[in-house]
């Protein structure tokens, strides 16, 4: 297996603490967040991930197929989660602990709960506004209300994350810092 | 196997001194801490409010308040506002645009996402919105139909309480003749279900005087519930395409009714209230365990006189218990009062039962106790319970080191061996001896002494030196606990 060539462009408006652990050809959109101790390993191939993500701690985001993973924009993925799914669309939340297996592709608006394992054996794509919840991992679709508080609640976390990490963690310069206005 | 501590409660037994522990009959003297209990008040598990008894009946065990049980996956729903109009369009959300949402308010889980809007709930104001659904309640066909039973038992429940007194006080000379109309339903009821138990009926004396049997009329209900509903629920059942379709189980018996299948029917329920425990001798009335005043999830601490918790570390290690092999074993005892205590331990002792098979043995074999428990002799205290921030630093809370032991007996496996916050761990040891056999449980002796002030001690008594002197006085308490060490002794083979 070829050795993981590192290869990183992160926006200028990104705001990657010091901590994190990054492997691979990956891509990071403006204004999102990765907090310390994050980890993102694409393995096998790039990873792009969109603007305004939030990426919290003990996070593992894995890429092992030879294909491009790519993140949408406005996600969430909270502690401790493992995401390996290779296409995630925008304004998703995947909760604490959470598992998104490889054979999962998960659209938008739709929320893993906390501790749920989405780890089906066949390819399937979820729906938009999907919500998996409880431990057997059951499944219902969001009518979609009260997404609009949703969404700006994202923003204004992301907004205060922001603003607020950069005081208190040491942030991650130096090489691959590429590109952005 | 793990050692326990059952306690023994003289209140619940005949005997104030408990039998001896291996006795197959003994175990019905000795229980876990938590049998102890009974109920005491009830709070809603969700807002932590203290329900007073006499609104629990009136709001049938629910809560009163805001609180509600999502029914898609029972968790607790909370009141959100809707989305603002005309903000589909996310890229207006850009300029300035309030965010803020507004009436209509409904229920939300935040847990799967399922909220109100999909039964037609919603409300115009965020609180009261028990008052809000009032309505719909009082609609429900169960509140009906408990409605026109109440009526129907309302004029017999009447009779039977005015004439309740006196039929309690007559009961134990049999002289009732008048068997009201309640007692006569229970009884037959209770006939019904368990074969044997013959119908109450008053010793006969003569005629019975004024005729007083009423009978109840028959009672109709409202709704004829004979299956008609079932023909209707088999079709659904038969075009049925997603299994997520039919309401599960779960999610249907809280219910007080038969509900319909459907999923899509199902409708949030005000949260059921629970309830907290405590014990009260029965013998002094004495409030022995008496749960945190406000309920706090799931704790009861132990207040006044009475029970401790006591735990047991069998620290004799993997191999198990041999005969003739000594072993230390730690006990820990928790103080939960407010004051520090003064405990003495003793082991009861036992006489072990004759044993038949040694016909030409010595009798001093076979009155040997199997094993030899050797506690701290002394009493020793235990420091008083206070809450975590109480304590400066963290040593005091998790033990200093062993300053004051005791060293009786072999050095240092017997005595105080620990002391932090308000657990003191002693060491005892017992020694197994070679002809032992069975599991290794005795009775011991649990007495501490505390001064406790009076309970309106709280008033500073400087302040009003017109008052009588309190005197603190010395309050003793002593409680039997059989002490279970786990392991079989294993025999010596030689």
């Amino acid at each position: 297996m070829p050795p993981i060539r590192d290869k990183f462009a992160i926006h200028s408006k990104a705001v990657v603490c010091q901590d994190v652990e990054l492997k691979g050809d990956i891509t990071i959109g403006s204004g999102t967040i990765l907090h310390p101790k994050a980890t993102i390993f694409a393995i096998a191939g790039p990873i792009v991930i969109g603007a305004n993500c939030i990426i919290e701690e003990a996070a593992i985001i894995v890429n092992r197929r030879k294909e491009v993973m790519r993140i949408g924009d406005d996600n969430l993925f909270e502690i401790g989660c493992r995401v390996e799914s290779p296409s995630v669309g925008n304004f998703n939340t995947v909760s604490t602990r959470a598992r998104v297996h490889h054979t999962v592709r998960i659209s938008s608006y739709c929320f893993v709960g906390a501790g749920c394992l989405v780890v089906p054996t066949d390819d399937e794509v979820l729906d938009e506004y999907t919500v998996i919840y409880g431990p057997s991992a059951e499944r219902r679709v969001w009518s979609g209300r009260g997404r609009v508080q949703e969404t700006d609640l994202r923003r204004k976390h992301a907004e205060y994350l922001r603003e607020t990490l950069p005081k208190f963690n040491r942030l991650r310069r130096g090489e691959g810092h590429g590109y952005g206005a | 196997m793990t050692p326990t501590i059952y306690y023994h409660c003289p209140c619940l037994s005949t005997d104030s001194i408990p039998p001896p522990p291996n006795s197959p009959s003994s175990s019905y003297s000795f229980h876990p801490l938590h049998e102890l209990f009974f109920f005491s008040g009830y709070h809603c598990p969700n807002c932590l409010f203290e329900v007073p008894s006499a609104s629990v009946r009136a709001e049938k065990n629910r809560c009163a308040r805001n609180c509600f049980m999502c029914p898609n996956c029972r968790n607790t729903l909370s009141v959100v506002p809707s989305d603002p109009p005309d903000a589909d369009d996310l890229r207006s959300l850009a300029s300035n645009m309030s965010t803020v949402g507004g009436p209509p308010f409904f229920l939300y889980c935040n847990y799967c996402r399922w909220d109100s809007t999909e039964v037609d709930i919603t409300f115009e104001k965020p609180t009261g919105l028990a008052a809000q659904l009032q309505k719909f309640e009082d609609a429900a066909p169960e509140s009906l139909e408990f409605e026109r039973l109440k009526e129907h038992f309302e004029p017999f429940l009447r009779a039977s309480s005015s004439s309740g007194l006196s039929g309690h006080l007559q009961a134990a000379h049999s002289h009732t003749t008048h068997i009201n109309p309640i007692t006569a339903a229970a009884s037959s009821a209770l006939a019904r279900e368990i074969s044997g138990v013959a119908k109450y009926t008053p010793a006969p004396r003569g005629r019975r005087d004024k005729g007083s049997r009423d009978e109840i009329s028959e009672y109709r209900s409202r709704v004829e519930v004979a299956g008609t509903k079932d023909a209707s629920n088999v079709d659904f059942m038969r075009r049925l395409e997603d299994v997520s379709q039919v309401a599960a189980l779960a999610q249907r018996w809280t219910n007080s009714w038969t509900m319909t299948l459907h999923s899509s029917d199902l409708r949030p329920l005000r949260i059921p209230l629970h309830s907290k425990k405590t014990k009260r001798c029965p013998t002094c009335r004495h409030i022995l365990i008496k749960p945190e005043q406000k309920a706090h999830h799931d704790s009861a601490r132990q207040h006044g006189a009475g029970n401790r918790q006591a735990a047991v570390e069998d620290t004799s290690g993997a191999s198990g218990l041999h005969a003739g092999g000594t072993y230390p074993f730690q006990l820990a005892l928790t103080n939960p009062l407010y004051d520090p205590i003064q405990v003495r331990l003793a082991v009861q002792r036992q006489i072990p039962p004759p044993s038949s098979s040694a016909p030409d043995g010595s009798p001093e074999k076979a009155r040997r106790p199997p094993f030899a428990v050797s506690l701290p002799q002394s009493a020793f205290p235990v420091a008083a319970f206070a809450e975590a921030w109480e304590y400066e630093d963290d040593e005091d809370m998790f033990g200093g080191g062993d300053d004051e032991l005791d060293w009786i007996g072999n050095g240092k496996t017997i005595g105080v061996l620990e002391r932090r916050a308000n657990v003191t761990v002693v060491g005892g040891e017992v020694v197994i001896g070679r002809d032992a056999k069975g599991p290794v449980k005795f009775n011991m002796l649990v007495s501490y002494t505390y001064r406790s002030d009076d309970p309106l001690g709280d008033e500073d008594v400087r302040t009003t030196p017109s008052r009588k002197d309190k005197v603190p006085d010395m309050k003793t308490f002593t409680f039997y606990t059989v002490v279970d060490l786990g392991d079989e002794i294993i025999p010596r083979f030689s």
